[in-house]
């Protein structure tokens, strides 16, 4: 059995204004890494507040947010923090062609459950023991 | 705190995390494209219930707890409850709704499954101890409201788990 560990104070921040889709998404992720997850219900609260306090290690955001929406935050975060992931979700498809141009890391389809969440967690927020499987996506 | 992390990604190997624009295409997780739409309050009932689970059957395997985890477990627990009582009245009032587009079609004994299962999700996550013959009657009613919804996931694939 390989070893796992969370990486040390990992920041994770959601931005949805669905208060029902973005407290299940938080609900889980601070599950899973048991630590903080940041919350803001719109993407210019939150640039404001990266640029303040600093950028986390994953943003979990929806494309469509008031002001300054999903799609336009990727570039801007990618730029101030390149080693950020990005992950957009919609449930619109065309969205999808629309993350991945913009830069996004991850795009999640609407609908999406536990399952997905626990996969970003387990692809990039888990290190694994030196002499575990080597593939990302295994 | 990023300075924990290291500057090359390249996805987690070898103790880094990788995510490389060159060698990591953009990652699609979720519904397939003909299976979009937004989410409904019955996906998030499903998706949450499925997470209490996963915390009961995490609890059960003594898989390690904290201060976050008791939090998530409490609130989870709470919305589920009240749900599951809302569900539960609907049903009693207007009938099964056949036409949901999530084909949630339970009857009430099953919110009653669910409404028990937070309760003791709930007292464990607060730190009550359950004697063992609660254990045994905790393990029967999840097995049974396991049996009434799809899991594809196993609680031994997710490694994270085991570490707080």
């Amino acid at each position: 059995m390989r070893e796992a560990t969370i990486i040390a104070n990992v920041k994770i921040a959601v931005i949805d204004e669905d208060v029902i889709v973005r407290d299940f998404i938080v609900s889980t992720l601070m599950y899973s890494v048991n630590r903080e997850i940041l919350t803001f219900d719109d993407g210019f609260d939150a640039w404001i507040y990266f640029e303040d306090k600093g950028f986390p290690d994953m943003i979990v955001a929806d494309v469509s947010l008031q002001e300054v929406d999903g799609l336009a935050l990727v570039p801007k975060i990618k730029k101030a923090s390149p080693e950020t992931i990005v992950v957009l979700f919609s449930e619109v498809p065309g969205n999808e062609t629309k993350a991945r141009e913009q830069g996004a890391d991850v795009f999640l389809a609407k609908p999406f459950g536990v399952n997905e969440l626990f996969n970003l967690v387990q692809t990039f927020v888990v290190e694994q023991d030196p002499a575990g499987d080597t593939s990302p996506h295994a | 705190m990023r300075e924990s992390l290291p500057e090359k990604r390249v996805g987690p190997v070898n103790g880094t995390l990788l995510l490389s624009r060159e060698v990591f295409e953009m990652l699609r997780l979720g519904s397939k494209p003909e299976n979009m739409r937004e989410m409904e309050l019955d996906d998030i009932f499903i998706s949450r219930l499925q997470l209490l689970i996963i915390m009961t059957k995490s609890y059960l395997n003594k898989y390690p707890l904290g201060g976050y985890r008791e939090r998530s477990i409490i609130e989870n627990a709470a919305l589920v409850k009240a749900d599951a009582e809302g569900m539960a009245e609907d049903i009693e009032f207007f009938g099964l709704d056949e036409n949901s587009s999530t084909g949630l079609d339970f009857e009430p004994v099953f919110y009653q499954r669910v409404k028990l299962l937070a309760v003791m999700a709930e007292a464990f996550a607060k730190g009550h101890s359950l004697e063992d013959h609660k254990q045994d009657a905790l393990k029967k009613n999840l097995n049974t409201i396991c049996e009434a919804i799809t899991f594809s996931k196993t609680i031994s694939d997710m490694q994270f788990l085991k570490v707080a």
